[in-house]
């Protein structure tokens, strides 16, 4: 009988069959997009005309060139890690809190979590009617409290207007909305510790931080690399909140190297240099990518 | 002599009324940054439009009736019931890709024991981590080579890139916990492996396919970069890109009916995605837990 009959041979035959939509839609529509963006980035192609002409490195060389390129890498690199660490600060608090055991925990970490839920776009156009240059409820209440002037008076912020704060504002929204998420990822964590390690290491006579930092850290360790790595991968790759809040402005304050991308290559039509932009975002991810596939790989032994 | 037996409860139950005292303390501040955005979206939603601009008075409540005319202004002004019907078109398109293929290839990844399976299914999600920012460019290519620019088409083409990586993952993990045993029994019964797959294992896995089918609905609707870069005409628009680009006209911003039109889909997504949230995360992590 040939290897082909064989019930093994049927069962990889029928196994990689179930694979193949699912390898191909992927392999098709993110791989070779992928591949396609890494020649687009070394070509002269624009919306305008379709056949492309090899340019080598040219468009990266040219947005290395460009001073609003350093000022998004810089604003990049400052959104992702400043709201990276209020998150994992905020997030680890409240996880610690919900750990409790406490009247309407239910309720209440169902209310706490909403602005993780909310569809991103629907959320940030409440968070720009809030930052309203006149209107804001924000500095009503200051106002209110006497902590800022009126209206119209040197001290009066324009959240959304003033170079410094309008970073500030769009970090603010990005940690509002991922702060439920790292709380909610960190509790998985905790409560997948079994109670029985605990005990076990508590009649050894391992203290408080001996526990925490020798039997919980290195349990919660690999489910905290992933929502991390998944966070961050969210995080620089989001155009959303920016270009949804200040589109980049007040002059270049809150570009971030996504807006550059979405504005060059589909706005401005050149699409070469728009994803040799979008190509710098690659190195910084690679980070949180190895990290996570290194967790993933590591269980299997 | 009831006092001498009472002080240790009562002081039992002082320090348990402290310890809850102490957790709502901390938790208030998490609370009101959470809740009160939606609380201040959803009563802009019903003020009257001069309501929003008295800046004398206090501006938590109503100074004018609550009104229903931002709705109205969304049904009547704008294209919003058709952004309404495409979300649901797309999601509906998205979900039903997502399960032909996801099933099936998350059913192979955990049961099959097929060579290089796990580094397999370890690709397959990771191609849920390489960004749209990335991937639009050259999406957007593909999108006008299928002649689907400014059509709504072109997002069921592309959700599922992010849909099928976390749905076949998800789903690999659920079939993991079906035991073996029934589909033996099946297959010893004279069911082959492809019958034992369809009237064994699908019909106990639903759970895991419903979920499956809730993803791809919400993750479909917290798109907003493909929806921005591939669809332009106002009647294709899902309702995330219709409300945030058509209720903005220049300078004038109509805050009533953006929040009105915003919460109306966002609100039933964030309740189901609140119902499902364990899951979701389990979905991400759940490999580095078991």
């Amino acid at each position: 009988m040939s290897w082909w009959r064989t019930p093994t041979a049927r069962r990889y035959l029928f196994g990689y069959t179930l694979l193949a939509p699912a390898v191909l839609y992927v392999g098709l529509l993110v791989g070779v997009p992928f591949l396609f963006s890494l020649y687009l980035a070394m070509s002269d192609a624009s919306v305008g005309s379709p056949v492309a002409r090899f340019v080598g490195i040219e468009n990266f060389a040219s947005a290395l060139e460009n001073a609003v390129f350093y000022t998004a890498l810089r604003n990049t690199i400052v959104f992702t890690v400043g709201a990276g660490i209020l998150k994992g600060l905020l997030g680890t608090t409240l996880a610690f809190l919900l750990l409790q055991p406490f009247k309407g925990r239910k309720v209440i970490r169902a209310l706490v979590v909403i602005p993780f839920t909310l569809p991103i776009a629907v959320s940030v156009l409440g968070w720009k009617w809030m930052f309203d240059s006149q209107f804001s409820v924000i500095n009503w209440a200051l106002s209110r409290l006497s902590l800022i002037g009126t209206y119209g008076s040197p001290d009066w912020p324009v959240w959304l207007g003033q170079p410094g704060l309008a970073l500030l504002s769009v970090m603010f929204v990005n940690v509002w909305r991922g702060f439920p998420f790292s709380a909610i990822v960190l509790l998985a964590g905790l409560t997948s510790v079994p109670p029985e390690i605990l005990d076990a290491a508590k009649v050894d006579g391992a203290s408080f931080l001996q526990r925490f930092r020798k039997v919980i850290v290195p349990m919660i360790a690999p489910i905290l690399f992933i929502g991390s790595a998944f966070d961050t991968v969210f995080t620089l790759s989001d155009l959303s909140i920016v270009y949804l809040l200040t589109n980049g402005g007040p002059d270049g304050a809150t570009e971030i190297l996504p807006t550059l991308a979405y504005n060059t290559g589909i706005r401005g039509g050149a699409l070469g240099r728009g994803a040799a932009i979008s190509l710098f975002l690659f190195p910084l991810l690679l980070p949180a990518i190895i990290l996570l596939l290194r967790t993933l790989r590591r269980r299997q032994y | 002599m009831a006092t001498l037996v009472a002080p240790a409860p009562r002081s039992q139950r002082h320090k348990e009324l402290r310890r809850h005292l102490l957790v709502y303390a901390g938790l208030t501040p998490f609370l009101v940054i959470a809740v009160f955005p939606i609380f201040w979206m959803a009563i802009t939603a019903i003020k009257q439009d001069a309501d929003l601009y008295l800046v004398d008075a206090v501006p938590f409540w109503f100074r004018q009736a609550p009104t229903w005319k931002n709705f109205d202004f969304l049904f009547h002004n704008t294209s919003y019931g058709a952004w309404i019907v495409n979300t649901m078109l797309i999601s509906f398109w998205v979900s039903a890709i997502t399960i032909l293929t996801a099933v099936p290839a998350g059913y192979a990844l955990a049961r099959l024991r097929l060579p290089f399976a796990e580094n397999l299914g370890i690709g397959i999600f990771m191609t849920y981590l390489v960004p749209a920012i990335i991937l639009f460019i050259p999406l957007a290519r593909v999108v006008s080579t299928l002649d689907l620019q400014d059509s709504w088409w072109a997002l069921v083409v592309v959700y599922p890139t992010f849909t099928i990586p976390f749905c076949t993952w998800l789903l690999m993990g659920f079939f993991k916990t079906v035991p073996f045993e029934i589909e033996e029994a099946a297959m010893v019964d004279g069911c082959g492996q492809f019958g034992a797959l369809l009237r064994v294992v699908l019909p106990v896995s639903w759970p895991g396919i419903i979920t499956a089918i809730i993803f791809s609905f919400t993750l479909s609707m917290q798109d907003f970069l493909y929806s921005l870069a591939f669809v332009s005409i106002s009647e294709e628009k899902p309702v995330p890109l219709g409300v945030a680009t058509e209720l903005i006209r220049g300078d004038i911003y109509f805050w009533g009916s953006l929040m009105a039109g915003a919460l109306l889909v966002g609100v039933p997504v964030a309740i189901v995605y609140n119902l499902f949230l364990d899951k979701f995360i389990t979905g991400i992590t759940g490999a580095a837990i078991k």
